[in-house]
């Protein structure tokens, strides 16, 4: 360990390209609820998602960890982190949620990145106007 | 047919490691070659208020221009070439457009005009092009990249007069311009922007100060793991979590220590390369002084609608646009950067 | 230029673009919610749609074929699509849902004061005659029920050739999980066919709720076999195609009956709704 630390401190150069190495990717979501005045608590938004996942994908979906990575309540918005295996039936299963507890409802996808980084800092978001 | 549900998008995460006292160190070359940038953001380990060497550099980051419906024919206007174009460090990028949908328009510093069109404007310019290197099945998009400062393309050349007839008379291309010119002041931008509507617009700082934060030992962490706490910090994502928690899982990489603070600073805007050329400088000369912890991170965010990134490497957007790279600067004047991209992009330089 | 509209557009017309729309939301008399949905779509990232007209022919008594309301008299201010400086285009398009060989009438005069036209069969029969020979833009594969048919190559070759493209919509998903199973499996089904080529995806939304965003469909059609290209032509490129192939339909079906005086009368719906003889108004509640 030692001698690693002094390699990476000696300032050699030194290159590598990773390829498809994200082990995770990153969705910033918000929920829209018919009844706008309507909570979660993020425990229920996370209940609520993991339902979605084992309707639409079974077993298998419900098997899927993901992450609330943050939750502000009060605009439902969500951080959600999932193994880059499991996005596409994340992001599935979170389109065709449609009803949360007989009200209609939806989830609006904001951005969807393999890095974190990303999501912070979205060029579309640049409000000029 | 059937489709693999548990692949994504090709990303690339390009990891370096030098010194700036290394010649082979190629960071300036690097900095300039992410040409549009929207927004640069500071990790200052054990830093309370923003030191005013740095407030200044961050102050004094070029304006740029926002003109509403610029007939893109103007940029090939004979006065705005010789005042700016000919002179260099214009920076110009259509704005409200998406590089997936629409027809998007980057003119460089380098003097080099880009334009990536769908097929039927494409066809109506009657200009000389080449598919885009993302169509998929059909050639749907083309991208048109021509050397202003070519003889073949000064006013009154052949090139040249094809491309203004087609401008004006045939595509009538129009859209929202951001503009800028380094150094700033805008007098070489005046004779264009005397004949439109514009705004002009300074970048936005903002800061935050953190307290009590975990930080991984960011000499050695593995490159995504460092990245996935970069972001966690911007977007104020807690790492306070036990692997057993039902919420989240996210947690600071081991072995960890805790910041009693850090500042976070970030600016937002249409950011010129060489303003952040000046930044990394005064982040170095910030290393040297004594502190508590000896690195700072600075991560840059491209427009993720650019027709370019990396040089003038082709930049498109299939489900997302990122385009990005995060200096982590050491006071021994070693950094390790990454440079990370999606999957409609080249790879980084 | 049959797609042009009254309002200035910053970029040439969208019709000549790859940009997203969603050609199927479901026309409805009540304005508010009409409104609620476009306002939604635009917000979403939609540059066009298209408001659908269902027409369900009965064997047992003759039926008025709808008639468009133009769009200004529909919806106040068109809004801004989300990012973008211009405003929402706004469609209309009538859907034939035909379950006999006589509930199509090809050459009808009102079919052509739509923008689009599509024909949902419901037999093997007709959905063979709708690929091979029906003049329309769009056939619909149903998500109502499990299809009693396989889809042949023939027909879908057929439609292929002749620029026809088919429509999955998946409003119906998100209603119920029986209707959600039908749409995956008739999906997936009509992907192991035509390979993902000519395929749009589209709402079909009575509700704001039930549209998605273009990504989240991109994505969704991985689940029915689409890989992430196709997906993404399937909500831009490909219907600029039906847009296109509804052109020429109406340039082509202009020139055959030059008799008629009205046979424009669909474009100017939508180029100049407020110049409309008042004959012309909808007569239907």
């Amino acid at each position: 360990m030692k001698h690693l630390d002094q390699e990476e401190e000696s300032g050699v150069y030194q290159r590598a390209v990773l390829k498809n190495a994200s082990p995770y990717h990153y969705m910033k979501v918000r929920l829209v609820l018919e009844d706008e005045t309507s909570r979660l608590s993020a425990v229920e938004l996370k209940q609520f998602i993991l339902t979605g996942l084992k309707t639409l994908h079974g077993e298998v979906g419900a098997a899927i960890n993901f992450d609330l990575l943050k939750y502000d309540e009060d605009t439902l918005t969500a951080l959600l982190r999932v193994y880059s295996s499991g996005l596409v039936k994340l992001w599935s299963s979170l389109t065709l949620l449609g009803s949360y507890q007989n009200q209609d409802c939806a989830f609006r996808v904001h951005q969807v990145s393999p890095f974190l980084l990303a999501l912070t800092g979205n060029s579309r978001d640049l409000q000029l106007d | 047919m059937s489709v693999d549900l548990s692949s994504t998008p090709r990303t690339l995460l390009v990891c370096e490691r030098s010194s700036f006292q290394e010649e082979k160190n190629r960071v300036s070359t690097q900095v300039e070659q992410l040409r549009f940038n929207y927004k640069v953001s500071l990790l200052l380990p054990e830093c309370n208020s923003l030191p005013s060497q740095l407030e200044s550099v961050l102050d004094s980051f070029t304006s740029f221009y926002l003109i509403k419906q610029l007939p893109v024919y103007e940029l090939l206007d004979k006065d705005f070439l010789e005042t700016a174009v000919y002179q260099g460090n214009v920076y110009g990028l259509s704005y409200k457009t998406r590089i997936d949908e629409d027809n998007c328009v980057a003119l460089l510093p380098n003097g080099r005009l880009c334009l990536s069109l769908d097929k039927d404007s494409f066809e109506v310019l009657g200009f000389e092009g080449k598919p885009s290197k993302f169509n998929h099945r059909t050639k749907s998009r083309f991208v048109i990249s021509v050397d202003l400062t070519d003889r073949r393309m000064a006013p009154g050349g052949r090139g040249y007069q094809r491309l203004l007839t087609g401008l004006k008379s045939r595509l009538q291309l129009q859209t929202d311009f951001l503009l800028s010119h380094h150094p700033g002041g805008g007098a070489s931008l005046q004779s264009l922007l005397s004949r439109c509507d514009w705004s002009e617009h300074r970048p936005q700082m903002s800061q935050r100060g953190l307290t009590e934060l975990s930080c991984p030992a960011v000499h050695s962490c593995d490159p995504h793991s460092l990245l996935e706490w970069l972001g966690a910090v911007d977007a104020d994502v807690t790492c306070e979590n036990s692997s057993s928690s039902f919420l989240s899982t996210l947690a600071c990489p081991e072995p960890k220590t805790t910041l009693s603070r850090a500042l976070s600073v970030s600016v937002c805007g249409l950011l010129l390369p060489q303003d952040i050329q000046r930044l990394i400088d005064q982040l170095r000369c910030y290393l040297q002084q004594p502190r508590l912890e000896s690195w700072v991170s600075l991560t840059v965010h491209g427009f993720a609608d650019s027709p370019v990134s990396w040089g003038e490497n082709e930049h498109g957007f299939l489900k997302g646009g990122e385009n990005f790279y995060t200096l982590l600067m050491f006071h021994n004047h070693t950094y390790r950067l990454h440079l990370a991209t999606g999957a409609h992009d080249a790879c980084p330089p | 230029m049959p797609f042009s509209s009254s309002h200035v557009f910053p970029w040439p017309p969208s019709s000549s673009m790859a940009v997203f729309m969603d050609l199927n939301i479901r026309v409805d008399p009540d304005k508010s919610k009409l409104q609620r949905l476009i306002d939604t779509a635009a917000h979403l990232g939609f540059s066009t749609v298209a408001l659908n007209y269902v027409f369900e022919p009965s064997t047992k008594k003759k039926q008025e074929i709808p008639v468009p309301t133009p769009i200004s008299e529909l919806i106040g201010e068109l809004p801004v699509v989300q990012g973008r400086s211009r405003p929402i285009r706004v469609l209309n398009r009538l859907t034939v849902v035909t379950s006999d060989a006589s509930h199509f009438r090809p050459n009808a005069a009102e079919y052509r004061r739509f923008d689009l036209l599509a024909v949902e069969p419901t037999t093997e029969k007709l959905f063979h005659a709708a690929c091979m020979s029906y003049d329309v833009d769009i056939v619909c594969i149903s998500v109502t029920e499990k299809l009693p048919f396989f889809f042949k190559r023939a027909p879908i070759n057929g439609a292929v050739d002749r620029g026809v493209l088919f429509e999955l919509s998946y409003a119906a998903a998100i209603r119920d999980s029986t209707r959600r199973r039908y749409t995956i499996a008739n999906a997936v089904c009509l992907m192991e066919t035509c390979k993902g080529k000519n395929v749009i995806l589209s709402s079909a939304a009575e509700k704001a709720l039930e549209l998605r965003g273009p990504y989240d469909i991109i994505n969704l059609g991985s689940l029915f076999g689409l890989s992430d290209e196709n997906s993404k032509a399937a909500v831009s490129s490909s219907c600029r195609s039906v847009l296109l192939h509804a052109e020429t339909r109406k340039t082509a079906s202009g020139i055959i009956s030059t008799s008629r005086t009205d046979q424009q009368e669909a474009l100017q719906d939508q180029t100049d709704p407020g110049d409309e003889p008042s004959a012309k108004r909808p007569k239907h509640s």
